[in-house]
C-alpha cells in the first residue's frame, strides 16, 4: 500500500481517493481536483511521467487509466476512484523487465533527450495492447498526441514497427 | 551508402543512457526533489517596455508559507548576466524591456503559495512606447534601450565593387527573405534544484550547455568565488541552444542563498515561451547577379536581425549569418552588411544553426531564382560557382581543406530522389503522376522536388575563447573514466564517448565510466555548442591515446612481469597481444598500481589565421533534396521524401548521426512550414503548444535517407566534423524550391503561408465570381 510520501499541507477539501497504481492499491487524501500529474511527480515522487505543456498538447505526461492513454495533466484525482493507473514505471511489470516497446526504442534509437520518451512509449504500448499489428496510419494516429523535438519521429516510427515485430516473434514462439 | 541500423551493423550500439530513458528511471534535473525544499517562482514584467516607479513586496512576504521575496535590492554581486556581454538584469530595477524581464522572485513552501505571493507583489509601471520592430528601434527618435543605443552589433564584409559589377551582369535577382521567430521547444522546460550545502557551498542542478560558464556567471551574481559553486548540468531534456544562456539559475541560486534551504524552480511552458530565447527573426535582402555563363559577379546582402532586449549571443549570431550568406560559392564582388537590433520583443539568441538557417534559406533562394532566369538546371548552376578543394572560406580565409562541397554535390546529383526529379521534368507533371502514383491523383495535388547546398562552420570561430580538454583515469574500482566538461542534452554525448573509447582503446563498455556535467569533476572542455563536442572529444582522445595506453601497459608489465610491448588493452583488462588471454583485470591493475594512471590534455579549437571575429576554420557540408506535395485547395504542403548527403568526416556513432540529421531536418520542417512565435506590440500571441505548432508524427511520415561522405583528404588531422546543426539548415530552402517546382510559386517568407499556394479551380472560379 502506497501512502503519501511527500505530505501536502492539510487541505480542507481533501477527499480520500482509492485506486490502483502500477498494480498496487493506493489510498490518498488529496483535494479531488488535484491533477494526477502533481500527485505523481510531486506527492509520490514518481518522476518517470514528465510534464511539458500542462494543456494536453505534448503528451509527455501520458499514463494509462484502465489501459487507455490519458494526459495526467488533464486528469483530476476524483476521476480515478476505483481505476487502474499505469505509469512508465509500471509498464513492464517488473524492475528489471523491459516492455517490447521499450526494447524496440532502445534498439532503434527512438529517443534522444528522452524527455518525451516515457509518454511516447506509454502511448505506443496502449496501441499495441489494443492492436498488436497496427498499420502505419494507426501508429501515426496513436502517437499524434505525443510531441518529440529531437528525433524527427523517424526513429520512433521504426521503433514501434520493431515492437510490432517483437510481438509477432513472441506470439510465434509462445 | 545510406546509413541505417542495418548498414551500420555492429557499430549501431544501444546508447548507454538509453535504459534509464525508456524506463523513466533516469532523473532529469527538474525531477529532483529534497525533503523540506521550497518552490521558487519569478515575477515577469507586465509590459514589454516600461519604467518601474516602485516595487512593493511586503504583502507577498507576509503571506504564510512564503520564505523569501527578492528584488534587485537583494543581488549581492553583479545584477546582470550574458555569455558574451552582461547587459541582461537579473532583476530589473528601474526599467523593463520585454515581457520576460524578471522583477522579483519568491520562494515558498508550495508552488501554490509561491504563485499566490507573486500576485501580491505590487509594481508601479509607467509604460513606454514599445519598439516592436527593428525599423522602429532604428528610427532616430526612438528611445534608447541601452546606453549605447539600439544597435547591438553591426557586421560587414566587402570585396571588389558590386555596383560596377551589377552593370556587367546579364541576370540580376533581388529578393527579400523573412524568417520566423522559431522556438526551441525542448520538451523539458527550464528548471532545476538549488541546494545550499553544509560547507557553505551552493550546488546548482540545472541544465546548461556549459557548466563552467554558468558557474562563472553565477559567481559574479552571488559575489562569491567560483569554487563556492558546483554546477551539475546533465542530463538535459533538450536544449538546441536554448539553455546555453542562464535562465532560472540566478533566481534559484539567490533564493537558496537567502533561505538557506533547497529551492526548486521549474518553468511552466507559458513562462518558458515568455522568458526564453528564440531564433532571431531576420529580414535578409539580397541582390545577386551573374554573367551569361552563370558565374556570380556580384552579391549584395543586407541583414536585419531582431535580437530583442538583451545581447546574449546576438552579435555572434549575426557574425555567423554574415559568413553564411556568402556560403559555399565563389563571387567576383561582395558587399554584405548586417545589423542586430535591440527591440522590446522576446529574447532572440543561440539556436541550432546559429543564423545559418536564415542566411542559407535566403542564399539558396537566390541560387534557384538565378538558375531559372539563366535557364540553367539549378543543381548544375550551383556547380558553376561552387567552392572546390583549395578554395579559401567565405571571407577569403584559410580553412581546413576538404572537397566536401563537391562530394555532396555529386552524391545528391546521383541520388534516386534527384533522378526522380529529372524524370518528372522530362515526362511532365501529368504523365509522371500517372506513372508514379498508379491510382490517379486528384488534379489539385501537385508534387515537386527541390534541393539546397549547405556549408556550415563549426566551433566558435576566430578570436573567441574556444578551449577543449579531457581527462582519462583508471579509477580505484578499475573503471576507466573518460572525463569531459560537455553536456548530454540528447545529442548522444555518452554514446559518442563510449564509441570513441571502445574504438580507440579496444576496451569493453563495462570497463568505462563517463563523467560529464559536473563542474567539480570536469576540466574546462569548452561549451557543448556549435557542433563542436564530438570533434573535440576525438581530438582529445587522439592526443591522450598514446600516453594513457603506455601507462596502462607499463603498469601491467610491472605487475605481470611481462614486456609491455607484448601486451594489449582488451575488454576486462590487459591481455597478451598474441593470444588475447587476459593477464590482469583493470580492477586489479588499479588496486596494485603504485601511482594513479591517467592522462589529460588541454588545447584550443583549431582556428583560421584571418583576424576576423567568428570566422571559421572547419566546415561541414550537406546537400539536401526533398519531394513535397502541395494541395492547391488548402495550400498545405506535405513533405514526402528527403535525401541528405553530409560530408563531415568519419561517422563516430551511427545511431546518433542518423538521429541528428533526421531530427535536425524535423526542426527545419517546422521552420519552413509551421512555426512562428507570433508577437504583437511586444506581447506573445502564441503562449503554449496549442498555438505554437511543432511537427507531429503525422507531419513527419516521409522517408529520410541520410548518406554520410566519410572520406577526408590524405593526412587530414581534424577527424570527424560537426553534424549537430547542419541537418537543421538545408531542408527549408529545398522545400521552397520544391514548392516552386510543384506550383510555380516562389516563397520568400517562412513559415510558408498556405494562402499563397491556394489555386481556385476553374469551375469554382465561375461559380464564385459568376463569370
Amino acid at each position: 500500500m502506497i501512502e503519501r510520501t511527500n505530505p501536502l499541507p492539510a487541505a480542507a477539501d481533501a477527499a480520500v481517493i482509492s485506486f490502483t497504481l502500477n498494480g498496487e492499491p493506493v489510498r490518498l487524501a488529496v483535494p479531488p481536483a488535484r491533477r494526477l500529474i502533481d500527485v505523481l511527480r510531486h506527492d509520490l515522487l514518481l518522476t518517470g511521467t514528465k510534464i511539458g505543456c500542462e494543456i494536453g498538447r505534448c503528451g509527455a505526461c501520458m499514463v494509462l487509466v484502465d489501459g487507455r492513454p490519458v494526459n495526467a495533466c488533464l486528469t483530476m484525482m476524483y476521476q480515478l476512484e476505483g481505476r487502474r493507473v499505469t505509469t512508465i514505471e509500471g509498464l513492464a511489470g517488473g524492475a528489471e523487465a523491459l516492455h517490447a516497446v521499450q526494447r524496440a526504442f532502445l534498439e532503434e534509437g527512438g529517443f534522444q533527450c528522452g524527455y518525451c520518451t516515457p509518454g511516447m512509449i506509454v502511448s505506443a504500448a496502449a496501441l499495441l495492447a489494443e492492436r498488436p499489428d497496427p498499420t502505419d496510419d494507426e501508429i501515426v494516429e496513436a502517437l499524434s498526441g505525443n510531441l518529440c523535438r529531437c528525433t524527427g519521429y523517424g526513429g520512433i516510427l521504426r521503433a514501434v514497427r520493431r515492437a510490432v515485430a517483437i510481438g509477432r516473434e513472441a506470439d510465434g514462439t509462445g | 551508402m545510406i546509413l541505417t541500423r542495418e548498414t551500420a551493423g555492429g557499430r549501431w550500439r544501444i546508447r548507454p543512457d538509453g535504459p534509464g530513458k525508456v524506463t523513466g528511471r533516469l532523473k532529469y534535473l527538474t525531477d529532483l526533489a529534497l525533503p523540506g525544499m521550497l518552490h521558487g517562482v519569478v515575477l515577469r514584467s507586465a509590459h514589454p517596455h516600461a519604467r518601474i516607479r516602485a516595487i512593493r513586496t511586503e504583502r507577498a512576504a507576509a503571506l504564510p508559507g512564503v520564505r523569501a521575496v527578492l528584488t534587485h535590492r537583494d543581488v549581492p554581486g553583479l545584477n546582470a548576466f550574458g555569455i558574451s556581454r552582461q547587459d541582461q538584469p537579473v532583476f530589473c530595477s528601474d526599467r523593463v524591456r520585454y515581457v520576460g524581464d524578471a522583477v522579483a522572485a519568491v520562494a515558498a513552501d508550495t508552488p501554490e503559495i509561491a504563485e499566490r505571493a507573486l500576485g501580491l507583489i505590487e509594481v508601479d509601471y509607467e509604460p513606454l512606447p514599445v519598439l516592436d520592430t527593428p525599423e522602429k528601434a532604428l528610427s532616430p527618435d526612438a528611445l534608447k534601450l541601452h546606453p549605447h543605443g539600439n544597435v547591438l552589433h553591426r557586421s560587414e564584409y566587402r570585396r571588389g565593387d558590386v555596383d560596377a559589377a551589377f552593370a556587367e551582369c546579364v541576370h540580376v535577382v533581388e529578393e527579400t527573405y523573412v524568417t520566423p521567430r522559431q522556438m526551441h521547444t525542448y520538451l523539458e522546460t527550464e528548471g532545476g534544484l538549488f541546494v545550499p550545502e553544509p560547507d557553505g557551498r551552493l550546488t546548482v542542478y540545472a541544465p546548461t550547455q556549459h557548466g563552467l560558464l554558468d558557474r562563472l556567471q553565477l559567481a559574479r551574481i552571488l559575489g562569491v568565488p567560483e569554487e563556492a559553486i558546483r554546477v551539475v548540468s546533465s542530463p538535459i531534456g533538450g536544449s538546441f541552444g536554448g539553455k546555453d544562456e542562464l535562465n532560472i539559475q540566478p533566481y534559484g541560486a539567490l533564493l537558496a542563498r537567502a533561505t538557506g534551504r533547497p529551492v526548486k524552480i521549474h518553468h511552466s511552458r507559458r513562462e518558458s515561451v515568455r522568458a526564453g530565447l528564440k531564433r532571431h527573426p531576420m529580414r535578409i535582402t539580397m541582390k545577386t547577379g551573374i554573367d551569361a555563363s552563370g558565374r556570380l559577379l556580384a552579391h549584395r546582402v543586407r541583414i536585419v536581425a531582431d535580437t530583442g532586449p538583451y545581447a546574449t549571443l546576438g552579435a555572434e549570431v549575426l557574425n555567423f549569418a554574415t559568413e553564411h550568406v556568402i556560403g559555399p560559392y565563389r563571387y567576383a564582388n561582395l558587399d554584405v552588411e548586417g545589423v542586430s537590433v535591440y527591440t522590446n520583443n522576446g529574447m532572440s539568441g543561440e539556436f541550432r544553426g546559429f543564423g545559418g538557417n536564415q542566411a542559407i534559406f535566403a542564399l539558396e533562394g537566390q541560387m534557384d531564382r538565378l538558375a531559372e532566369l539563366a535557364g540553367i538546371d539549378p543543381w548544375e548552376f550551383r556547380l558553376i560557382n561552387l567552392r572546390r578543394m583549395g578554395d579559401p572560406g567565405p571571407f577569403g580565409q584559410q580553412i581546413a581543406q576538404t572537397d566536401g562541397a563537391y562530394q555532396v554535390w555529386v552524391k545528391l546529383k546521383e541520388s534516386p530522389l534527384w533522378r526522380e526529379r529529372d524524370s518528372l521534368k522530362r515526362a511532365g507533371e501529368a504523365s509522371a503522376s500517372a506513372q508514379s502514383g498508379g491510382a490517379a491523383r486528384p488534379p489539385w495535388i501537385r508534387t515537386g522536388i527541390g534541393a539546397a547546398m549547405v556549408m556550415h562552420g563549426f566551433g566558435l570561430g576566430y578570436g573567441i575563447p574556444d578551449p577543449a580538454a579531457g581527462r582519462l583515469r583508471l579509477a580505484e574500482d578499475g573503471r576507466i573514466e573518460a572525463i569531459f566538461g560537455y553536456e548530454e542534452f540528447g545529442q548522444g554525448l555518452f554514446a559518442a564517448i563510449e564509441a570513441l573509447m571502445i574504438d580507440t582503446f579496444g576496451i569493453g563498455p563495462d570497463d568505462l565510466r563517463i563523467v560529464v556535467g559536473d563542474t567539480d569533476r570536469v576540466p574546462d572542455s569548452g561549451s557543448s555548442t556549435a557542433s563542436r563536442t564530438t570533434a573535440m572529444i576525438w581530438q582529445a582522445l587522439r592526443r591522450m591515446e598514446q600516453p594513457f595506453r603506455r601507462k596502462l601497459l607499463e603498469a601491467a608489465a610491472r605487475l605481470t612481469g611481462r614486456a609491455a610491448g607484448g601486451l594489449t588493452l582488451a575488454p576486462g583488462g590487459v591481455a597478451d597481444a598474441e593470444s588475447g588471454v587476459l593477464l590482469i583485470r583493470y580492477a586489479d591493475l588499479a588496486a596494485k598500481a603504485e601511482e594513479t594512471i591517467g592522462a589529460q590534455v588541454h588545447f584550443h579549437f583549431p582556428t583560421t589565421d584571418l583576424e576576423r571575429i567568428g570566422a571559421h576554420f572547419l566546415y561541414s557540408y550537406a546537400a539536401v533534396a526533398v519531394k513535397v506535395e502541395v494541395n492547391l485547395l488548402t495550400g498545405r504542403v506535405r513533405v514526402l521524401d528527403q535525401y541528405h548527403a553530409v560530408a563531415a568526416g568519419p561517422v563516430v556513432n551511427p545511431m546518433g548521426y542518423v538521429g541528428q540529421i533526421e531530427g535536425g531536418s524535423g526542426m527545419a520542417l517546422g521552420f519552413a512550414l509551421l512555426e512562428d512565435a507570433v508577437m504583437e506590440n511586444g506581447h506573445y500571441l502564441t503562449g503554449n503548444l496549442d498555438t505554437y505548432l511543432i511537427p507531429t508524427i503525422a507531419d513527419s511520415r516521409g522517408t529520410v535517407a541520410v548518406e554520410p561522405v566519410e572520406e577526408l583528404p590524405e593526412g587530414d588531422p581534424y577527424g570527424p566534423r560537426g553534424i549537430g546543426e547542419i541537418g537543421s539548415v538545408g531542408l527549408a530552402p529545398a522545400i521552397a524550391e520544391a514548392i516552386h517546382e510543384a506550383t510555380g510559386v516562389r516563397v520568400s517568407r517562412l513559415p510558408v503561408d498556405p494562402a499563397l499556394l491556394i489555386r481556385r479551380p476553374e469551375d469554382l472560379w465561375k461559380a464564385v465570381d459568376g463569370r
